[in-house]
């Protein structure tokens, strides 16, 4: 990965031109319409402009041509047209390397804020052809270009910086090749609705998270050895195997886990109305660190939110639960 | 900043490729590229491998700098000039060299392979011979690859990169074809080129010294060509005029200076049938310009006729030019010559050559007459023993005495020289005609052609009462070379020698075929310039052709071929047609409306959908299962009409909707 080299030096120029992207990028907004997550590349959709290879490239051949006539010299016509018309080939198979192309968005890990959220999009060339050098990008960042086979499908990975949390959008990302020559860039902006889950930062310094609370249960260690089962609850990832309940599987087919009651567990409880902390989302950054600090340990731990309440458990669908509530907190809603 | 210098073996796979695009468009440059030139290109290259093979670090920018400035005072040194192509490709050549020594990124090779198209282009405008199109194209075809390899992604081989320099090429063949026939051709140039003024000139010059050591070219080498419209000349009529030498100093021949030798022109009268002819002539670097005695007009801007009847023109002849002419050769000039020229066609040096001036005065004293007097001269080189040889001993300081009474061998340029001595001594004005003399009949093609062994030196003697009169002594000693020509005597002579006179016969064959190519190259291709263009352009039926029309027609034709290139690259990336059962399928998908998941298989849906009660299960059962026949069945139609039949019935069964809960 590599950020883009700008080819404008002047911070001036640079604002200008990214205003004038802006605003095309708006117009091809605006034109497109909105996409489905798996789109494929129609030809009207893919735009083609020269790079500044190209247009030396082309200040070049102009130069021949007029040697060429000036010196009434038939082969070095021959060779100024050969190379105007590989210009005028590889420009119709720069827009060509892109059309037909499928693009589907396969997911985006949620991330804390600050971290990058990688959104991972599923590149499928469906023709019968190679595909070169083909590179998805966003503002400010680009993948590797790679070569899709004929069939083959690769995830391509988008970097998108996050700084707060709650739902993080791509609106607009790009894919584009200058194969074969570099002299044309050809690009498709794509509008997918792609959205990242953006969990609150952990909390740098954290207070000490409340006392454990040891639930001293009927801890009868006789002979039988038994806790007391409690009921069954669904499966959850994290969840012992021991604790599987494997006959009620073999019966519905669904995964059940076991719940004891009384078990000698400590858990904690994390409750938003016991911070002091005036901050809110100063706040919800400790209840993190807590949560990934107690998940890391494997206690069980629990979350109370005004208007939400986590029963203390493990396990990472526990965490994911217990985060996105965090992430989508909404003060003013409870 | 300075930039690091180390390298990483990442331009390994591409710099190969440039090294070699580079080596190739250097190749037709090294005749004329000086030594050192050459030894720093090779050196650089090689050196630059080597360091990128061994992970090394480039060059200090003081040593680059050092070396650049070293490399430009060089070629400056060299030529004393830096326009023109030799002095161009020294320096094209010099700037690759340096930029291989500082190349640290894949893309610094951009500049290199535009040096490479840069050298090709300006070998071309050093010459274009028949292997020079195959050449071209070979080249454009390494670059290319070249270039895909320098933009290449990781996991692209040269192979592949390879193949589609050669598809693309192959695409953009027709679009260079139809803008070379139609792009409009220009007359004159726009601007005054300089010619690289340091290459030989080549063919005839403009003096003669036959003393000096034997300089008669033998060269195979083309003069240049002759397409007759209607009959060829007799051998003996085909005397190609050059330039006239008038002034001797005793062992040299020169033109006159022309503000100071006769300036009246001489009248020609004219008899028998023109013969009109188009002549390819090869460049020469020279301003003569050849034609059939004696030209009467021609077609050659900025060419004039000198007052000795010898034709020239303005620029010296830097390419191959084409022109047309049309000459009588049964012709008299006008029987007056001013005091002042004849006086000037007497002249011979105060003193030298006592023997031949004793001579001539003996032999006109007994001969009576003028013309009595140039008939024993010829009779004298004819029935005498001399001989006619292209390797001569040198002569000395009294050349003229001594080739007539001593060493008495020598090739056309000694008996001219001498016959003119001979007759100027004796008061008959005489000059000296420099051109070609003979050609050979392709037979072919049908033009012929003139070499430079072809080269000869006949004289002109002024006879009273009839003008300038041609005389070729030459031909008095040797009167084969003038009837045959000295291109089939010679080879008579080596077949005979050799005693296989059939393989030679067919490398004679062989020779004249080459021949008769390179003369249809040159007229179709090199010399495709206005003329040719608008006869080509009426033979396919355009009327009037202008530039207006080409351009328009260019433009047209370049658009039709791009849009069919267009679509054969739709083609190729076009996504191959789906199973037709599994069109049918997913158009009963939309049909029930319902849209099947990813990775869903045809029983999974049928399931999910009978939940729906949208259609009968009946339905949904007999869609599954034709579609299960018609994919992984017997490989017949049948279970694919049936699945046909079954889903268009499907949307008439449609039940009836739940009522909402």
């Amino acid at each position: 990965m590599s950020s883009i080299p700008s080819p404008f030096p002047s911070v001036l120029v640079r604002s200008l031109r990214t205003n004038a992207l802006d605003r095309v990028g708006r117009w091809a907004r605006k034109r497109q319409g909105m996409d489905p997550n798996t789109t494929r590349l129609r030809p009207g959709r893919v735009y083609i402009l020269p790079t500044g290879v190209g247009i030396v490239f082309g200040i070049m051949v102009f130069a021949m041509l007029l040697g060429s006539m000036n010196y009434t010299n038939n082969l070095s016509f021959v060779l100024t047209f050969m190379l105007i018309g590989i210009g005028l080939v590889s420009m119709h198979q720069c827009q060509r390397n892109l059309v037909g192309l499928e693009l589907s968005f396969a997911g985006a890990a949620a991330v804390h804020a600050g971290q990058i959220l990688r959104v991972s999009i599923a590149v499928t060339n469906h023709s019968k052809n190679t595909r070169y050098g083909i590179r998805l990008y966003r503002e400010g960042m680009r993948t590797d270009a790679l070569v899709l086979q004929a069939g083959e499908s690769k995830v391509f990975t988008l970097h998108v910086p996050t700084n707060r949390r709650g739902w993080i959008n791509l609106d607009r990302f790009g894919v584009r090749t200058v194969f074969p020559f570099e002299l044309f860039r050809s690009w498709a902006w794509l509008h997918m609705d792609i959205r990242g889950l953006v969990y609150p930062r952990p909390a740098e310094n954290a207070p000490e998270p409340p006392p454990t609370m040891v639930a001293h249960g009927h801890r009868q260690h006789d002979a039988r050895g038994e806790e007391d089962f409690a009921g069954l609850r669904k499966y959850q990832v994290g969840d012992s195997p021991k604790h599987v309940a494997w006959k009620a599987y073999a019966r519905s087919g669904q995964l059940l886990s076991k719940q004891f009651a009384g078990a000698d567990t400590s858990s904690q409880w994390f409750s938003f109305s016991d911070l002091t902390v005036a901050d809110l989302e100063q706040r919800l950054s400790i209840l993190t660190r807590w949560i990934v600090d107690a998940d890391r340990s494997l206690e069980d731990y629990g979350l109370r939110l005004p208007g939400a309440e986590f029963a203390p458990a493990h396990g990472e669908a526990h965490k994911r639960q217990c985060l996105e509530a965090l992430a989508l907190f909404d003060s003013s809603a409870s | 900043m300075v930039k690091p210098r180390g390298t990483d073996g990442s331009l390994l796979s591409s710099l190969p490729w440039t090294l070699a695009a580079l080596a190739l468009s250097i190749a037709p440059h090294l005749p004329y590229l000086p030594v050192w030139v050459i030894a720093a290109f090779f050196g650089c290259a090689a050196w630059r491998y080597l360091i990128e093979k061994r992970r090394r670090a480039l060059p200090s920018v003081w040593l680059r700098a050092g070396l650049a400035l070293a490399c430009f005072l060089g070629v400056f040194a060299t030529y004393a000039t830096i326009s023109g192509v030799g002095p161009g490709s020294a320096l094209l050549a010099v700037m690759a060299s340096l930029k291989l020594l500082e190349t640290r990124q894949r893309r610094d090779q951009f500049v290199l392979l535009f040096i490479s198209i840069f050298l090709v282009m300006s070998s071309l405008l050093r010459e274009q011979y028949l292997w020079s199109l195959p050449y071209l194209l070979v080249s454009i075809l390494v670059i290319m690859t070249a270039w895909l390899r320098m933009s290449a992604t990781a996991g692209e081989t040269a192979r592949q990169s390879f193949s589609t320099g050669g598809r693309l090429l192959l695409y953009a063949a027709p679009v260079a074809i139809a803008m070379w026939v139609f792009f409009p051709r220009i007359a004159t140039p726009f601007w005054a080129v300089p010619m690289d003024t340091g290459t030989a000139r080549t063919g005839i010059s403009d003096s003669m010294s036959p003393g000096d050591i034997s300089s008669l070219s033998s060269s195979d080498a083309v003069a240049f060509r002759v397409r007759f419209d209607d009959t060829v000349p007799a051998p003996r009529d085909l005397y190609w005029r050059g330039l006239v030498l008038a002034v001797f100093n005793g062992r040299s021949w020169t033109q006159n200076d022309p503000f100071e030798g006769p300036r009246s022109f001489e009248e020609i009268e004219v008899r028998g049938e023109p013969v009109s002819y188009e002549i390819t002539l090869e460049p020469t670097r020279q301003p003569w310009i050849f034609a059939l005695d004696i030209p009467d007009s021609w077609t050659l801007e900025r060419t004039v006729m000198g007052p000795q009847h010898q034709l020239a023109r303005a620029t010296p002849v830097d390419q191959r030019i084409a022109y047309r002419a049309i000459s009588y050769v049964d012709y008299s000039t006008n029987v007056d010559l001013t005091e002042y020229a004849r006086s000037w066609y007497l002249r011979l040096p105060a003193d030298g050559n006592p023997r031949s001036r004793t001579l001539a005065r003996e032999m006109r004293e007994s001969a009576g007459s003028d013309t009595a007097y140039i008939e024993s001269v010829i009779r004298k080189f004819n029935e005498e023993e001399y001989f006619y040889t292209l390797q001569p001993p040198a002569l000395g300081s009294n050349a003229t005495d001594e080739f007539l009474f001593d060493t008495r061998r020598g090739f056309c340029e000694h008996y001219a020289s001498a016959f003119a001595v001979l007759m100027r001594a004796a008061g008959i004005p005489a000059r000296i005609v420099l051109g070609y003399q003979g050609g050979e009949l392709n037979p072919i093609s049908g033009h012929m052609t003139v070499r430079q062994s072809d080269a000869h030196a006949w004289n002109e003697v002024w006879i009273d009462g009839r003008g300038w009169y041609r005389l070729d002594p030459t031909a008095a000693v040797a009167p084969d070379r003038i009837d045959y020509g000295v291109s089939d005597a010679a080879f008579e002579g080596f077949g005979a020698a050799w005693g296989f006179a059939a393989p030679s016969r067919i490398m004679h064959r062989l020779t004249l075929a080459w021949d008769a190519m390179n003369a249809k190259w040159n007229d179709w291709v090199l010399g495709y310039g206005p003329e040719n263009q608008g006869k080509f352009m009426e033979w396919m039926g355009m009327e009037d052709p202008s530039w207006r029309k080409l351009m328009l027609t260019m433009i047209a034709v370049v658009f039709i071929i791009v849009a069919i290139v267009s679509l054969l690259l739709a083609l190729r990336y076009r996504s191959p047609a789906k199973d037709p059962a599994a069109q049918l399928f997913q158009r009963f998908a939309r049909k029930a409306g319902l849209e099947p998941q990813i990775g869903e298989t045809a029983a999974q849906y049928a399931m999910r959908l009978g939940q729906l009660h949208v259609l009968p299960e009946t339905t949904i059962e007999s869609v599954t299962k034709a579609y299960h026949d018609a994919r992984y069945g017997p490989d017949d139609d049948s279970a694919l009409k049936r699945l046909k039949i079954a889903v268009a019935a499907s949307s008439r069964q449609r039940l009836p909707s739940l009522p909402a809960r």
